[in-house]
C-alpha cells in the first residue's frame, strides 16, 4: 500500500507517524513546502519519498500523485483544502481524506459558516455582522451604536481563515475606558482590511461577532458524509504566553483526556457538540451538493447564552490538537481512511484510549507577530532523551537541508506526553523542554502552565459558571434568547432582527 | 503598603494602547492602600526614557482634569500612604523605574531600601547575559517581605515576589492584547482584565515584547502578611485563590464563637469591619444593622499620619445613625485597634446618641509590635494592645466589654497554617531574623 500525505507541520508529522504504524505497512510519500525531518525520516524508513513542493498548487500535488500512484491521499492543513487539492486528486482518480473546496468553505469563510448555521438553524450560534471594507465597518457601527448594544462587546475577526491571526476581543463594558477601546476597535478595522488584501477568494473581509465567555474546546470528527464520528475533546491554548496573556497564536499547546470528555466538561456537552458538528456537515453538503470526506471539527465554547457554541469550524485536524487525538487513537488510521472512502464509516471503527495527553509547542521568540525574528535559527533537539522521559517530539515549522534544521518562524517543535492524568503529562513535557535548543542562542518560549493543576482549576471554575447559567436558561426556556431594551426605542430582539436581515439578503 | 500596578501590551499594534488610562483606573482601585501620594512612570519608546509624574494626595489629584499625560503604551504606577514613597528611577548603567510594596531588608528607611534594590537590579541586569537569571540571583540575595514591578529601557517588565510571599502580586489578561500585574485583583477587575494567576512566592516573571518568562528560586518558608486579609486588601480582591471577603466573614464567625456578647444589635465600623459584623450577627443570631453613615471620601483612619487627621478623619467619616442604636445594647465590631482614640470617639458618640451598652469586638489580635516590612504600625509605646489588658482597654474607650480575635482564630479564618503566615505585628515574632 502507498499513501500520499500533504503538508509539513507538527500535525502532519503526527498523521504520518500514525499512518506508518498501520498493519498495512504502507509506504509513505509526502509533499510539503519545507522538509520536516520527522516526516522525511518516516518516508525513508517506509521506502517512500518526500518531495518539496507547493501544497496549495493542486497541479503540483497531482503531478507527484500521478508518479506515486497512491492508494489514497491524506491532506493535513486547511489551505490545500481551500485551493481544491482534494478536488484535483479525485479528478485523477485518487481518493482523498481531505475536504473538497466546496465543503471546506465551512472553514475558509467564517462569514459563510455563520450564515449557514443561521440558515439551517443549528444550535450554538452567535450574533454577527460582516463587512467588505473597513469603511463599511466604521459607518455601520456608527449607525447601530445606539440600537445594537451587542456591538459594544465583540470579537473582531478576519472573515476568512487566515493563519489563525488577527482576532481581537474587545469588551467595552467599562464606560470610563470606552474611548480607549473604541479607538482600538477602529484601528483594528483598518488593520484587518490591510491584512485581508491578499485574500481575493472571499468577498467578506471583516467579521464582527458578539463577545461570549466560557471554556473553549475542539471536537474533531471523522466523516464519510453520512456518518460523523467524534474524537476525544481537546482544549487548545491560544494566548501566546503564560497566564493566558498575549497575542493569539495557532495554539501553544493542548490537552485531552482522560477519555473522550475533558475534566471540566460533561458527557451531555460532548453529545450536544457532536450533534452540532454533524448538523453543520449535513448543512454544508445540502447547500453545496458535495460529499464531505475526511475530517471536520467544531472549535467550540461553552457559553452562558447558548451552551455549546460554535466559534469556528475546521476542515481538518487542529494543530497542535492533532497530536492529542493521534496519541489517543487506538484503531488503525488506514482502516478508518478506507472506511471513509468507501462511505461505510461506523462508530465501531474508531476507538480511542482513556489516557490523558498534554502537548506543548516551543516557539522561537518573535512568533506569532514578528515572524522574521523567529526565522532562520538553527535548532537542535535530543529526541532520544525526550523519548527516555516518556514523551515524543514532533517537528513543526522547520526546514532541513540535509545537514541542519532551521526554524521557519512559527512553532518549531511540539512535544507530546501521554499519562494517566493531565498534570503528570504536563510535568513529563516540562522535563523535556531543555532538550530543545536554538544553536545560535536565540531564545525559545513555551507555556509551562498548560495542563497544570492550577490552570485546570481555572478552567473548571470558568466552566462551572458558564454551565450553571446556560442550564438555568435551558430550564426557563431562554437558551439562545437575547433581549434588550433601549431608551426611546423600546424592546429589541437582536436574534429576530438578524434573521430578518439574513432573509432579506 | 503601597499599591502597585503595571500594564503590558503584546503583539502588532501594541504601541497604540494608552497606558495612562489603564493606570488611572487600576490605581484608583488600589487607592485604599494609600492616599498620600500617587505616581506613574510612562515609557517613551522613541527616546527610551521614562516620564514620571507624581502628585501628593489621591489618584484623582494626579489625574486631575486638564493634565496632559505623554503618549505611552507601557507604564507602571504606585499609590502609598507615605509621602516619601514613590517610583524609583535609575538612570545608569541601565535605565529603569521600580515601584515596590513591602520592604526589602536593605536599609532602615523604606524608600532607601527600594532604591538600593533598584541599584542592585540595574547592575545585575547589565552584568548578566539573561535578565531572568540576573533577577533570580538578586531575589536569592535579598531578604525581606516585598513585591515589586520594574520596567527597563529594553521594555522588560520585571515582576517579583519575595521568597516568603509576604506581599501579594496578581496577574490578569485583557483579550489577546494586554497583561497586567497588580497588588490586588480589584485593580484587574476595574480595567476589565480577568484574573489569570498569581506571581508565586520566590518567583520572577519577566514580560518582554516577545514573551513572558517565569523562574522560581528555592523558597524559604512561606509567610503571607495576615494584615492584608484583615485590613489592607479590598474585600472584592483575591489573594491567590483566597477571597478576602470570605476570610473577613470567617473572622466575624470566629469572633462570635470566641467572644460572644449579649446585645440587641451588631454594628460594624465601616468599611473594613462590615463583613465581620455580617458574619458575627449570623452566628450570634443577633440582627445586624448599619450604624453609621459616611461623610466625604473613604479615608483609612488607621493609616493617616497625624493625630489630628485621625480624629478629624473619624468624625467626618462616621456619623452614627441614631435610630439604629438608641436604647439598644450594641455589639460594635471594628477591624483593628491601634491607639484606641478612634474607637474611644466612636463609643462616646454612640452612647451620646442613646446606646445603653457598647460591647467592642475587634476582628484582629492586639497590635503589639512594629512591622519590619513597611506597614506603618506606630511606635511600640503608642500601641494600646501592647501593655493594656482587655479589661482596661474597655475602660479606656468607654466600652462595656472588649475582646480581640485570637491569633489562632485569625489563622483559621485566613485558612492557611499559622506557620505560613506572618503575624509579626500581633505576636512580635517575625518569619526571619529582623534587626
Amino acid at each position: 500500500m502507498k499513501i500520499l500525505g500533504v503538508g509539513g507541520g507538527g500535525r502532519e508529522h503526527a498523521i504520518a507517524e500514525k499512518l506508518c504504524m498501520s498493519e498495512y505497512s504502507p509506504k509513505i510519500y509526502w509533499i510539503s513546502e519545507y522538509t520536516n525531518p520527522g516526516i522525511n525520516a518516516i518516508c525513508r524508513s517506509t521506502k517512500g519519498e518526500h518531495i518539496r513542493g507547493s501544497t496549495i498548487d493542486p497541479g503540483k500535488v497531482v503531478e507527484f500523485a500521478k508518479k506515486v500512484k497512491p492508494d489514497f491521499a491524506f491532506v493535513g492543513p486547511e489551505e490545500p483544502n481551500f485551493h481544491g487539492v482534494a478536488d484535483a486528486l479525485e479528478k485523477e482518480g485518487i481518493q482523498c481524506i481531505g475536504a473538497k473546496k466546496a465543503v471546506a468553505v465551512i472553514e475558509m469563510s467564517k462569514a459563510e459558516m455563520r450564515r449557514l448555521q443561521w440558515k439551517y438553524d443549528i444550535k450554538g450560534k452567535l450574533l454577527f455582522k460582516t463587512f467588505r471594507s473597513s469603511e463599511e465597518a466604521h459607518s455601520t457601527l456608527d449607525k447601530y451604536s445606539k440600537t445594537l448594544t451587542w456591538l459594544q462587546n465583540v470579537a473582531l475577526k478576519p472573515a476568512r481563515q487566515a493563519g489563525g491571526k488577527g482576532v481581537k476581543v474587545i469588551e467595552d463594558r467599562q464606560i470610563y475606558l470606552h474611548d480607549e477601546k473604541q479607538k482600538f476597535k477602529s484601528r483594528h478595522f483598518d488593520w484587518l482590511e490591510g491584512y485581508m488584501k491578499p485574500y481575493a477568494d472571499v468577498e467578506d473581509k471583516i467579521l464582527v461577532e458578539e463577545n461570549v465567555w466560557g471554556p473553549e474546546y475542539t471536537l474533531h470528527c471523522f466523516t464519510d458524509g453520512k456518518n460523523v464520528v467524534g474524537m476525544p475533546m481537546v482544549q487548545d491554548n491560544k494566548n501566546a504566553h503564560e497566564f493566558d496573556i498575549g497575542t493569539e497564536t495557532g495554539g501553544m499547546g493542548s490537552i485531552s483526556g482522560p477519555g473522550n470528555v475533558l475534566p471540566f466538561l460533561t458527557e451531555d456537552e460532548y453529545k450536544e457538540s457532536l450533534e452540532i458538528v454533524k448538523s453543520m456537515v449535513m448543512a454544508i453538503q445540502d447547500m453545496t451538493g458535495e460529499t464531505y470526506h475526511g475530517i471536520v471539527a467544531g472549535q467550540m465554547m461553552l457559553t452562558e447564552i447558548e451552551g455549546p457554541t460554535v466559534i469556528e469550524m475546521y476542515s481538518r485536524l487542529g494543530d497542535p490538537e492533532a497530536l492529542n487525538v493521534m496519541a489517543m487513537l487506538e484503531s488503525d488510521l488506514v482502516d478508518i481512511a478506507l472506511a471513509i472512502l468507501d462511505g461505510k464509516l461506523k462508530n465501531s471503527d474508531v476507538k480511542f484510549n482513556n489516557k490523558a495527553v498534554v502537548v506543548k509547542a516551543l516557539s522561537p521568540k518573535g512568533y506569532p507577530d514578528y515572524r522574521e525574528l523567529a526565522k532562520n535559527h538553527p535548532i537542535d533537539a535530543d529526541e532520544k532523551a525526550i523519548q527516555k522521559k516518556g514523551a515524543k517530539l514532533y517537528w513543526a515549522s522547520v526546514d532541513n537541508d540535509g545537514k541542519k534544521t532551521i526554524t521557519m518562524g512559527s512553532r518549531a517543535v511540539e512535544i507530546a506526553a501521554v499519562a494517566d492524568d493531565l498534570p503528570t503529562a504536563s510535568r513529563i513535557v516540562e522535563s523535556c523542554i531543555d532538550y530543545v535548543k536554538l544553536a545560535d542562542g536565540w531564545q525559545m518560549y513555551h507555556r509551562s502552565d498548560i495542563g497544570t493543576k492550577e490552570l485546570l482549576a481555572k478552567r473548571q471554575d470558568l466552566a462551572e459558571r458558564a454551565r450553571s447559567l446556560y442550564l438555568q436558561r435551558k430550564q426557563n426556556g431562554t437558551l439562545g434568547k437575547r433581549t434588550d431594551w433601549l431608551p426611546g426605542v423600546g424592546r429589541v430582539d437582536p436574534v429576530q432582527n438578524l434573521k430578518k436581515e439574513l432573509l432579506s439578503g | 503598603m503601597p499599591g502597585i500596578f503595571g500594564v503590558y501590551p503584546f503583539g502588532e499594534g501594541r504601541e497604540n494602547w494608552s497606558a495612562s488610562r489603564f493606570l488611572y483606573f487600576g490605581l484608583s482601585a488600589l487607592q485604599g492602600r494609600g492616599q498620600e501620594i500617587a505616581s506613574v512612570a510612562l515609557f517613551n519608546a522613541e527616546k527610551k526614557v521614562f516620564n514620571i509624574i507624581t502628585e501628593k494626595g489621591l489618584v484623582d489629584d494626579l489625574f486631575r482634569d486638564g493634565r496632559k499625560f505623554p503618549t505611552s503604551f507601557l507604564g507602571l504606577g504606585l499609590v502609598s500612604a507615605f509621602e516619601d514613597d514613590g517610583i524609583i528611577e535609575i538612570k545608569s548603567p541601565k535605565k529603569l523605574v521600580l515601584a515596590g510594596d513591602g520592604k526589602p531588608l536593605l536599609h532602615k528607611e523604606k524608600a532607601e531600601a527600594f532604591r538600593t534594590l533598584a541599584k542592585m537590579l540595574t547592575k545585575k541586569l547589565v552584568a548578566a547575559k539573561d535578565s531572568i537569571e540576573a533577577v533570580a540571583e538578586l531575589l536569592s540575595e535579598v531578604r525581606g517581605g516585598f513585591s515589586f514591578i520594574a520596567i527597563t529601557e529594553n521594555q522588560e517588565m520585571i515582576c517579583v515576589r519575595d521568597k516568603m510571599g509576604l506581599k501579594p502580586l496578581e496577574v490578569g489578561a485583557v483579550g489577546f492584547d494586554l497583561g497586567a500585574v497588580a497588588s490586588e485583583t480589584c485593580a484587574l477587575d476595574v480595567i476589565g482584565a480577568s484574573h489569570t494567576g498569581s506571581i508565586k512566592p520566590a518567583e520572577v516573571v519577566i514580560f518582554d515584547p516577545l514573551s513572558i518568562r517565569r523562574k522560581a528560586i528555592p523558597s524559604s518558608k512561606k509567610a503571607h502578611c495576615s494584615f492584608e486579609y484583615v485590613y489592607l486588601a479590598r474585600p472584592d480582591s483575591y489573594i491567590g485563590n483566597t477571597s478576602v471577603y470570605e476570610a473577613r466573614e470567617r473572622i466575624g464567625e470566629i469572633l462570635a464563637e470566641e467572644s460572644p456578647a449579649n446585645g440587641d444589635v451588631v454594628i460594624g465600623v465601616p468599611e473594613t469591619a462590615l463583613p465581620f459584623a455580617v458574619a458575627y450577627s449570623r452566628v450570634a443570631k443577633i440582627p445586624n444593622k448599619l450604624g453609621f453613615t459616611r461623610t466625604g471620601r473613604h479615608m483609612r483612619t488607621a493609616l493617616k499620619p497625624t493625630q489630628f487627621e485621625r480624629i478629624s478623619g473619624v468624625q467626618l467619616k462616621l456619623n452614627p445613625i441614631r435610630s439604629a442604636i438608641d436604647r439598644k445594647e450594641i455589639i460594635l465590631i471594628d477591624d483593628s485597634i491601634v491607639r484606641g482614640n478612634t474607637l474611644k470617639n466612636t463609643v462616646l458618640n454612640m452612647k451620646r446618641k442613646g446606646a445603653k451598652k457598647v460591647h467592642v469586638r475587634v476582628g484582629s489580635p492586639a497590635l503589639i509590635a512594629e512591622c519590619p516590612y513597611g506597614v506603618d504600625v506606630p511606635p511600640k509605646d503608642e500601641l494600646i494592645g501592647r501593655s493594656v489588658s482587655d479589661k482596661e482597654v474597655a475602660q479606656i474607650i468607654g466600652a462595656d466589654s472588649f475582646a480581640y480575635l485570637s491569633t489562632e482564630g485569625l489563622a483559621k479564618a485566613i485558612g492557611l497554617p499559622s506557620k505560613e503566615l506572618c503575624m509579626g505585628c500581633f505576636t512580635g515574632k517575625y518569619p526571619e531574623k529582623v534587626e
